[in-house]
This record gives structure tokens, C-alpha cells and sequence, in this order.
């Protein structure tokens, strides 16, 4: 299904991506691809599909047949026939106005009769389980919604290779755990690139490992892959499958942060935002409901729950965006919000941390900005223009930005939003380092690794409503029959990973 | 969202109609047609003649509220406002008034008034017809019974997709960016500032720039392109689309027709040459 040869990689005025790979994947074979950030796992999923380097401009080497066509050459959507694409974003997959339209669209495209769409259309559906959304309009479908629905048209005409980039990565855990379910083999060849393992219940039984260089390191058994250089993949970045989240939390401290006695002294340190009866409504429909939360300087507290719980809508509260009710009193509030991209200000990374400290007059904003870029590790990119940076590199400058200000709290919405192991390893890093600059730090996500590596406190959030507030690790320590479990945040049967 | 939210944008009104029953290319060739016929008179008689005619015809067959008609009409009243003004104090002919400077000449204000009149009644056409016709119906519609390519038709509908995403992305913009200000108090309205507006609108613009990138990419993954295709819901052309521009297009062709005969039509060539 897959060949490839001495395939090379590279991006115009950059280093190699991929170096030297001979891979081969055989007809109904599925593959787990593993690598660090930047080793060139999805540009070898846009390889095999043609886009790279035809609709997007690179050299490359080597020869890459995919069902005995040269990807390299042939068009794209003639590829398509036996090529179906999964990647992380729904927005960017739906392309069409309503949901039958769109898992419609690449059969018609195959010019296949209408009474034969009709029927690829259900079954297509009702293998994802969205024949109910059939009729809806793809605008208003949720994130694990557009993706069953994105899923089911990749699916449709039964593709006799799948490349799958990501496709849980910003999901909630209940519905990447869904998609995760939906990935089972369907019959044909595929490749899965993702971080997420604990939510892919039915893992490949073979892994590919690239490393920093986009050189193959490793391809055999998954299960041997795994375990037997589990050590070596950690240290490259690599997220594991079933690590208990205690080991990860270990990392913190091999990060450099000096969190590890902080989180268990001053558990009473100064209050710096006090939130009481803390009420949203939006259209018609209360999103928040009494909420009661207590900031502390020094303390990271997590806000997990599912999609649609109210988590953003606490935060856009908390720093007073949009009308409440209840009361909120406390220090001055920064927000860095999901997408980096939607908060920058200017047109340099030096101008968008000075930006801030100009705007509140404080003495001497190029100094502080200097700084505050080199403890982002991003004092080599002043010049650069923050839109060109990478995602790891735009997340870290939008936290900079905001911390640079001086605030007494810090919110922040999905700080590691479909990052991998080691850009979230870094921003972890500097957000602990806010903290234990004696900030209160509040960060909402959906990723409970996240929160045992980072969070002091946790409160756990379903339908507007404080479902649990407490420390974070007894409430992690209670994952299978606690409030993590009733709010679907983690599965009944799922003890092994829950016990951490 | 309200009801005249920007995601209402290609959609059309949810009730039924005659005219939303409509071929969609019929409609808009005859909307085009109509809008082409009228560009002949000069005189005030025939487009008004036309207008009451056609507008309220199309009203009723599209079950269109007067009141949705004028308040939508009335995004088109500056723009007559502005033909008619401009042509009142540039044409030659008889002076009637001096305003500030400025001749009013007869014939400026005939052809003003005119073309005035001529926006409206193709503005209020070009409501009735958006209010019944469905954004990806119309284009289905073109590339089954207008040839126009699938690749063309297609990249409309996701660009139509990153649009009815903006009116979010620009709150979430303005939020985001509002809050980088240190000096900004809890509860503080979102900046209007036309710099603040204007960041705000360059981020917007680098979003829908790369949504757009990667749906194009999207509708080539997903084998746009690759050759014939069918359509699962194709558009149906019947008689009654006939009937629709037969009767339309007969309507307009009466009126231009009846009122050569009155001796009140005026074209761009008998200007001047004749007096109304």
C-alpha cells in the first residue's frame, strides 16, 4: 500500500524534515507513528497524500509509491480514490454547509450513482454514530461532533488507505475517547500520527519512530517498541500510552521547576482573586451557575469538565469580558487564550511582550521584555513576526506577553491545546515558574496529565455547575468513582490508568 | 445571535414560497436580465412602470413581508440618494436651481431620478432573491444547469463556511485582544478605537486566510477534481422556472414596451434629443 525509498524531506530554506526513510506498508496494515514535535510525522502523512510537495512547496527525494501510484506526482484528488485524510481540526475538514453534504461530497466527487451515496451516506453515519446529525448544519455541530462527522466522510467510500493525523488531539477526554473507539480498523491500510494513546483503545499492533532528525529509529511490534525503549522515547519527547500520572508529574521536577515543595507548604498563602455566586447567561441559558472560587498566590488551580461545561465562559468572567452576576474581587487579571494567534498586537515577538509594559507606562518595557523573552526561551526570535512562528513557540510568547504585565492572576484556556510532549513540557515549565513567582495561577483543560504535572488545586465543572473543588491529587487519587468519573471525564472501566 | 446575525448570510428565510421553490440559476438570470433591461431607460415613467409591476409580484410570491422588504431596500436609499444627487448637478440642459455653487439642470434630475429609482427596484429584487434562495442550492444549482466548474462552485461553499465562522472569531478576537491591556478595568466595553479595530481585523484576516488555505486543501483530499462527478440532490429545472422568467421577463418587456408607446422612454442616445 505504502513504499517508499531513501525519502528526503525539506522545506524551503530549512533543515530536512525526513532524512533517508524506506518504509512499506502493506494492504490492510496499521501503523502507529511516533515521533517528537518536528520530526516530520505529518509531513510524511502529507507526503503519502499528495500534498506535500504539490500543494505545498518542498524538496523532496527518494521515491514514494501509494497504491502503486507516485505520490509525488499524482494529483492529489486522484489519490483520493484510495487515500482517505484525518487531521486534528474539524473547522478546517467541514468544508460544505450541512452534514449530508459533506459526507456525500467525496463520493460524488468518485461520480458514484445517487441511490449508492444515498446508502454509503448512512452507513458512513451510523458507523460513527451520527445518523442523527444527518440534517444538522455543520456549523453548529461540537468539536467531538464535527469530528465523528469529518471521520464518516474520510470513511465513506471506504478507502483502501487512511492517514490519521491527529485526529483526537482537541477533543475533550469523553469524545476523543469516542473518536479513539471509531478508529478500529475498518478494513483498509492506516497510519495514525497521534499523542493522545490513552484514548485510542485499539492500538496498531505495529510503531514507526522518528526522531528529532526525521530519521527512522525504531519499527517493529508496538507493544515491544513501547515497552522495551520506553526510557529512550520519553527522553525524545515522546508520550506514552498508560503512564501513570504520577510518573509524569515527575518530570516537573526534571524541568528545572522548583515546585515540588511549594505545592505541599502554603496551602493558606494570600488570596488574590475571590469569586462568589459566580452567574453567566448567554442566549437564553445559564452557562454558569454559583460558582465560588478562591485564587492563591503561588497555587495553580485547574479547571477540567467537559466540553460545554463553562470552563472558557469562568475564565472570560473572571477577567470581567462579559457580564455576570455574583461578585468577583481580587488583583489585576491576565488571560491568554487558546489560540496564540488571536491575541497578538504587533508585528515583531519583542514589540508583542514590550506591548503591555508600554501600554501601562512601567519604566523601562525593553529591558522587562528582553527578559521576559529569554525566560520564554525565545530571546533568539525578537525579531521575528509572531504570526510565522511555530505553534510551541506561539504559545509560549502569548504567555510571555501576559505575564510580562505584572498580574496578580493569570487565567489560562487549554495552555497546551494540541501541542505534543515537549512543547507541553515547556509551557508547563513556565507557567509553574509564574506561579512560584508567588502569581495565582487558574488554567482550564481538558488534559488530566496536565493537571497532575501542574495543578495544585482542581475544580471539576459540569453544566455550569462546581461539581468538586479540592486538591488536585486526591481528586486524581479518586478518578475511577470520583467527581472526575461523574463528570465524564474519565471512563468507569478504566481503572489501570486512573490509579495513579 | 439575532436574527439578522451575518450567520444568516446565503441562507434563505426558513419559511416556504413559490419563489423558494424556484430553479436558483432561473432566478438570478432573470434578476440579471431584469437589471440588464433597465439600464436602457433614462427616464423616470419606465423603471417605475417596472417596479410596480415586478417588486410587488415578487413580494407576494416570495411571501415576503413588506416591512423585511423596506427595512432591507433601505441599505440601497443612500446609494440612490448619491446617483441622484451627483447626476442632478452634472448633466448639461436647462437650469432649474442653483445649489451651492452647483447648476441643477433638468435633464440631470430626470436621469438621477432615474437611476435612483432604477437601484431600488433591482435592490428589492435582489432581496426578495437572496431571502428565497439557499446559498448552496444556487451553487449546485450553477454547476448543474450553468456549467459553472465544481471547482469553482466548491470553493464558494468553504469560502461561505469561513464566513459564517467571522462574527465568532471577531468577538473572540476582541476579547483577546482587549484583555493584553493592563490598564483595562473588569467589565470595560471592548475597544473601538479604529487602531484597536483595525489589529482586531488583521488577526480576523490571518485566520480566514489559513482556514480558507487548509479547506482548500481539504476539498482536493477529499477527491475534488479528480473527474466527472454526480450530485446526490441535484437542483430539479421544471416548467414552472419557465413559467417563472416567461411571466417575469413578459412583465418587464410590457412595461418598456407600453411606455415607447406613451412616448415617455428615454435612452442614453435620445437624451437630449427629445424633451420628456
Amino acid at each position: 500500500m505504502i513504499e517508499t525509498s531513501a525519502l528526503g524531506v525539506a522545506y524551503p530554506g530549512r533543515a530536512p524534515v525526513l532524512r533517508d526513510l524506506t518504509l512499506r506498508v502493506d494492504a490492510g496494515e496499521r501503523v502507529l507513528l511516533l515521533g517528537p514535535s518536528g520530526s516530520g510525522k505529518s509531513t510524511l502523512l502529507r507526503v503519502l497524500a499528495g500534498v506535500v510537495p504539490q500543494l505545498v512547496d518542498a524538496d523532496v527525494s527518494g521515491r514514494v509509491l501509494v497504491a502503486g501510484q507516485d505520490a509525488t506526482t499524482t494529483d492529489p484528488a486522484t489519490l483520493a480514490r484510495d487515500v482517505g485524510t484525518l487531521t486534528q481540526n474539524p473547522a478546517d475538514q467541514l468544508c460544505l454547509p450541512s452534514v449530508e453534504e459533506e459526507v456525500a461530497f467525496p463520493l460524488e466527487n468518485r461520480a458514484w450513482p445517487r441511490e449508492r451515496i444515498e446508502q454509503a451516506v448512512a452507513h458512513a453515519l451510523a458507523r460513527v454514530g451520527a445518523t442523527h446529525l444527518r440534517h444538522r448544519r455543520t456549523a453548529e455541530l461540537s468539536g467531538g461532533e464535527g469530528q465523528r462527522v469529518a471521520l464518516a466522510a474520510t470513511l465513506a467510500a471506504a478507502p483502501e488507505l487512511l492517514l490519521l493525523d491527529e485526529p483526537t488531539a482537541l477533543l475533550d477526554p469523553a469524545a476523543a475517547r469516542e473518536v479513539g473507539r471509531l478508529l478500529r480498523p475498518a478494513g483498509g491500510a492506516q497510519v495514525l500520527v497521534e499523542h493522545r494513546l490513552d484514548e485510542v483503545v485499539d492500538l496498531p499492533d505495529r510503531t514507526v519512530v522518528l526522531d528529532d532528525d526525521g530519521r527512522l529509529v525504531a519499527d517493529g511490534p508496538t507493544r515491544e517498541v513501547l515497552h522495551d525503549e520506553a526510557g529512550r522515547w520519553h527522553a525524545l519527547g515522546v508520550r506514552l500510552p498508560g503512564a501513570p500520572w504520577t510518573a509524569r508529574a515527575t518530570r516537573r521536577t526534571t524541568a528545572g521547576s522548583t515546585a515540588a515543595g511549594s505545592r505541599d507548604v502554603g496551602t493558606r498563602t494570600t488570596r488574590v482573586l475571590r469569586a462568589r455566586g459566580l452567574g453567566v447567561r448567554r442566549g437564553g441559558r445559564d452557562v454558569l451557575m454559583g460558582v465560588d472560587l478562591d485564587v492563591h498566590a503561588g497555587r495553580v488551580t485547574a479547571v477540567v469538565g467537559l466540553n460545554g461545561s463553562g470552563k472558557s465562559t469562568l475564565l472570560l468572567a473572571l477577567a470581567g469580558l462579559l457580564p455576570y452576576t455574583g461578585g468577583v474581587e481580587g488583583g489585576s487579571v491576565g488571560l491568554v487564550f487558546q489560540q496564540p494567534e488571536q491575541q497578538f498586537l504587533t508585528r515583531t515577538v519583542a514589540d508583542e511582550v514590550a506591548w503591555g509594559p508600554r501600554r501601562a507606562r512601567m519604566p523601562d518595557p525593553e529591558g522587562l521584555a528582553r527578559r521576559a523573552l529569554a525566560a520564554a526561551a525565545l530571546e533568539h526570535l525578537a525579531d521575528h513576526d509572531p504570526f510565522r512562528l511555530s505553534g510551541g513557540q506561539q504559545r509560549r510568547l502569548s504567555v510571555a506577553a501576559a505575564a510580562v504585565c505584572g498580574h496578580d492572576v493569570l487565567l489560562a484556556d487549554e495552555p497546551t491545546f494540541g501541542q505534543d510532549g515537549r512543547t507541553t513540557a515547556a509551557t508547563v515549565a513556565l507557567l509553574r515558574s509564574l506561579a512560584d513567582e508567588g502569581r495565582g495561577l487558574v488554567v482550564v483543560t481538558h488534559d488530566l496529565a496536565l493537571v497532575a504535572d501542574l495543578a495544585d488545586d482542581l475544580v471539576v465543572l459540569a453544566d455550569g455547575r462546581v461539581l468538586a473543588h479540592g486538591p488536585a491529587a486526591d481528586l486524581l487519587s479518586a478518578a475511577p468513582h470520583g467527581p472526575l468519573r461523574t463528570a465524564g471525564l474519565v471512563p468507569a472501566d478504566d481503572h489501570a490508568q486512573a490509579h495513579a | 445571535m439575532t436574527s439578522c446575525s451575518p450567520a444568516r448570510f446565503g441562507r434563505a428565510l426558513a419559511h416556504d414560497s413559490v419563489l423558494h421553490r424556484r430553479n436558483p440559476t432561473v432566478k438570478l438570470v432573470v434578476l440579471l436580465a431584469v437589471s440588464s433591461a433597465l439600464l436602457v431607460p433614462v427616464d423616470v415613467a419606465t423603471p417605475t412602470l417596472v417596479g410596480l409591476l415586478l417588486v410587488p409580484a415578487a413580494a407576494l410570491a416570495g411571501r415576503l413581508p413588506a416591512r423585511t422588504l423596506a427595512t432591507a431596500c433601505a441599505a440601497f436609499a443612500p446609494f440612490a440618494a448619491s446617483l441622484l444627487a451627483v447626476n442632478a448637478v452634472t448633466r448639461d440642459g436647462d437650469v432649474l436651481a442653483r445649489v451651492a455653487g452647483l447648476e441643477v439642470t433638468r435633464t440631470g434630475l430626470v436621469v438621477g431620478t432615474s437611476l435612483a429609482i432604477r437601484t431600488l427596484v433591482v435592490g428589492a429584487l435582489a432581496v426578495v432573491f437572496t431571502a428565497t434562495t439557499d446559498g448552496p442550492r444556487l451553487m449546485t444549482s450553477l454547476h448543474q444547469h450553468a456549467r459553472l466548474p465544481a471547482r469553482v462552485t466548491y470553493a464558494i461553499l468553504a469560502g461561505y463556511r469561513v464566513l459564517e465562522g467571522l462574527p465568532e472569531a471577531w468577538t473572540t478576537i476582541r476579547r483577546a485582544q482587549a484583555v493584553r491591556d493592563p490598564s483595562r478595568r473588569r467589565g470595560a466595553p471592548l475597544p473601538r478605537d479604529p487602531a484597536s479595530l483595525a489589529r482586531a481585523a488583521f488577526a480576523l484576516l490571518v485566520g480566514a486566510l489559513r482556514q480558507g488555505e487548509r479547506l482548500s486543501v481539504t476539498l482536493q483530499l477529499r477527491g475534488l477534481g479528480a473527474g466527472p462527478r454526480t450530485v446526490l440532490r441535484p437542483v430539479p429545472l421544471a416548467a414552472a422556472d419557465a413559467a417563472l422568467a416567461l411571466v417575469a421577463l413578459g412583465a418587464c418587456g410590457l412595461a418598456l414596451l407600453a411606455s415607447w408607446r406613451a412616448g415617455w422612454l428615454l435612452t442614453w442616445s435620445t437624451l437630449g434629443s427629445s424633451s420628456p
